[in-house]
């Protein structure tokens, strides 16, 4: 019978695997074009010099990001150039702290701290706002990132990682851009508490 | 989907494939005793994993492609342990092996 | 012995090593989820699980290599080509781990500078190791992939199992480079990193785990090579047929299209399937053999291999793998307790069966047998067992009070981890753990003092004859 020779089998590994191949590459190229900066689902770097929401459109069935009118981050305006420099910086911030390994971004990464996706949007940072005596929601994170271990609110604290101001500024830019990209819903009703049984 | 739905259809979905490995356990301790005893545990393993499927086609607050998957699979578990093993037993025949 | 043999128990030694610290490194993880003023300011959670996942990586890939470098002069009826240059990096690649370990340990970050990125830390999961150790690795690689590949170049005849293996080391050692770039859009860095992530342990690593249990089974179990290979072409199609757009189910909620939802769910939902085979062939296997064999550790471990893989990546992936579900269970201790579990099975299991078989060989044992590799058998898959039940207890409860109820912020993030089905998930995890850890201990006493004890009976006895 055909089937027990393990030619058969050969021939199927081969043709499965590279049919495969080839659906992924062009699902990539496809993908890739939605997820860069300024695609269709991830907006520009300039999008830190607006305002950004996260609300339920009925149409999709879930929530997406809305970007409304101009909302300064730390009160000035950025070119695409700066805010791509600031985003680099973050970036580099997130990598050499290993903010991954206790955080997650997009629900990727470790447990052991909140999930940072919508963090720009949550609205504990009015707390903080308290707490550092920071005059603006951006001003509070930059406070808190330099000196967590300064104004920790719950015994699981964030230890000191030796944030520079200029780090942290572009940590909260990287978080306010983190926030608007459209993440097909994830994670769900953020800020809204659901105690429904329907 | 509410919380608690969420929770019952994740399990739900576990016990579908626990139900199988069990199934297939057993299915394949019967082939090996000869015994019937063995391979009606194996059918209510099977019943298990049936019934819990129906719970998730009546119940589950998934889109009906979904559904259409989760049957299907529930068809695939029934029939992957008797073509594998009639698979193994024709190669280990052909090599001299006896089962 | 062979070289190449003599360098696989290298390997192996050094793997069984490494998991060691895995498991020390693992506790001290889980440690800060009950105490967490527990080395503040000193050593902190994310140090302790780098250590912990990138040893997981480390001890997996020489437990691999050992295996294939045991294997390789059986296949080939010679030295692999190059075998001086793989010996010379054995001991470079052990040398840069306890290096990095190093500068984990004691330096843990840098300024937010390419420096950092090169001297001390990426920051990237998995493969956080600075930039130079990361060069080393992609060379310790690429001389593996040289010896297996040109081995098979320059043989006469080339088996099955070494034609799969050598073409899988392609994609192998060319994803490893995605080690490398720092991309500033987390969409885009994410979505590479999985076709690392994923298409190294739902693809190539089991393809490698595949071709290493062929031979396995041959050598414990006499099964022909015609019925192996045959097996081993249907899994290669079963598990990249499935796995490589399988990879779909980590582009859910990265920025990607939506057309991912529905791709990546059903590909990862037929992903058990194959896992379902797996189970009735090492039944099958087992059950015509009778369960006999010279070398019942490594017959047992290849069986937790088959039950573990299926249980692991199959029955707790299914559970959280469809869109809508995962919505809620994606970044909690759901996902941890699937990913403990399917890591074990289909890989750890594995490499403890090939420690065995080298361990019967190279100690020229008729038979591989007694209490103690049963202690660690039990201890280390019980205490397996408890933890991903513990985590799937803490996740449970997590993916409900903070996602499905909560809101996912940081108020709800808290209510999640003080929850009490949450917090007695922790101290049982680190109870089992514990068992685990017990277990690591047994098993590195049983592989030291197995057949040794016949042996210096043999010796006192002889001089009164």
């Amino acid at each position: 019978m055909q089937y027990d020779d393990p030619k058969f089998w050969r021939a199927g590994a081969i043709s499965t695997t590279v049919v495969m191949a080839i659906v992924l590459i062009m699902l990539t190229v496809d993908s890739l074009r939605a997820i860069n900066a300024g695609g269709s689902h991830v907006p520009p770097y300039t999008v830190i010099n607006r305002h950004i929401d996260y609300t339920y459109n009925a149409k999709l069935a879930r929530e997406i990001p809305v970007i409304g009118a101009e909302e300064l981050l730390f009160g000035k305006a950025v070119g695409a150039g700066d805010a791509a420099a600031l985003i680099d910086r973050g970036k580099l911030v997130i990598q050499s702290r290993a903010c991954i390994d206790c955080h997650t971004f997009m629900g990727n990464g470790a447990y052991y701290g909140p999930d940072l996706t919508k963090a720009w949007l949550d609205p504990v940072w009015e707390t903080w706002m308290a707490i550092t005596g920071a005059d603006t929601k951006e001003e509070a994170m930059a406070r808190f990132l330099m000196e967590p271990d300064k104004y920790a609110t719950w015994q699981r604290k964030m230890p000191n990682l030796g944030l520079t101001r200029d780090e942290a500024v572009a940590m909260v830019a990287y978080l306010k851009w983190l926030s608007s990209i459209d993440t097909n819903g994830f994670p769900i009703h953020f800020g809204r508490i659901n105690v429904s049984n329907k | 989907m509410t919380p608690a739905m969420f929770l019952l259809t994740s399990l739900s979905l576990g016990l579908m494939v626990l139900a199988a490995g069990a199934y297939a356990l057993l299915y394949c301790v019967a082939r090996f005793k000869g015994s019937r005893a063995f391979l009606m545990l194996a059918g209510c393993a099977y019943g298990v994993l049936a019934i819990d499927t129906a719970g998730l086609l009546l119940r589950a607050p998934i889109d009906p492609p979904w559904k259409l998957l989760m049957a299907v699979s529930a068809l695939a578990y029934l029939f992957i342990p008797p073509v594998t093993w009639r698979y193994l037993q024709s190669t280990h025949r052909e090599e001299g092996v006896h089962s | 012995m062979s070289r190449s043999k003599a360098l696989a128990v290298k390997y192996l030694s050094a793997a069984v090593l490494f998991f060691g610290v895995m498991t020390l490194s693992g506790l001290l993880s889980a440690v800060y989820y009950i105490n967490p003023d527990f080395l503040f300011g000193v050593l902190h959670f994310n140090t302790a699980k780098i250590l912990h996942i990138d040893t997981m990586i480390i001890w997996l890939l020489m437990g691999f290599m050992g295996a294939v470098y045991w294997f390789l002069p059986e296949e080939f009826g010679r030295e692999p080509v190059g075998i001086w240059a793989a010996e010379i990096l054995f001991f470079v690649f052990v040398a840069a781990v306890l290096a990095v370990a190093a500068i984990f340990l004691f330096v843990q970050w840098g300024p937010s500078t390419e420096t950092t990125l090169w001297l001390v830390q990426q920051g990237r999961k998995y493969v956080e190791a600075p930039r130079w150790a990361a060069v080393g690795v992609a060379l310790v690689m690429l001389v593996f992939a040289w010896n297996v590949v040109g081995t098979a170049l320059q043989a006469r005849r080339i088996t099955g199992i070494m034609a799969v293996m050598s073409v899988n080391m392609v994609p192998l050692v060319l994803l490893y480079l995605i080690a490398f770039p720092a991309i500033d859009n987390m969409a885009v860095d994410l979505y590479w990193w999985w076709w690392l992530v994923h298409l190294w342990v739902e693809a190539t690593w089991e393809i490698l785990i595949g071709c290493i249990m062929a031979l396995a089974v041959m050598k414990l179990l006499g099964t022909s090579r015609r019925i192996v290979e045959g097996w081993l072409y249907i899994e290669v199609s079963l598990v990249l047929g499935t796995g490589i757009l399988g990879l779909g189910h980590h582009y859910f909620w990265i920025g990607t299209p939506d057309y991912w939802l529905g791709i990546g769910g059903f590909f990862s939902a037929l992903e058990p399937l194959p896992l379902l085979g797996m189970v009735v062939h090492a039944i099958y296997d087992a059950g015509v053999h009778r369960m006999k064999t010279t070398n019942r550790p490594a017959f047992y471990w290849t069986l937790a291999e088959a039950f573990g893989n299926f249980l692991g990546g199959g029955v707790f992936g299914f559970m959280i793998t469809l869109p809508q579900l995962n919505l809620f269970a994606h970044g909690t201790q759901w996902t941890v307790s699937h990913g403990h579990f399917a890591f074990w099975g289909a890989y750890a299991c594995g490499v403890l069966s090939v420690c065995y078989i080298a361990l019967q060989e190279r100690r020229k044992l008729a038979t591989v047998d007694g209490p103690g590799w049963i202690w660690a058998f039990v201890l280390l898959n019980g205490g397996l067992v408890g933890m991903v039940g513990s985590l799937l207890v803490a996740g449970m409860a997590q993916a409900f009070f903070e996602r499905a109820i909560g809101g996912s912020t940081l108020d709800a993030f808290i209510a999640g981890q003080e929850n009490p089905w949450f917090t007695l998930g922790m101290y049982s995890r680190f109870g089992f753990g514990l068992v685990f850890g017990a277990g690591y201990l047994v098993l590195v006493l049983n592989l030291l003092a197995l057949g040794r004890r016949e042996a210096t009976l043999a010796l006192r006895v002889a001089p009164a004859e």
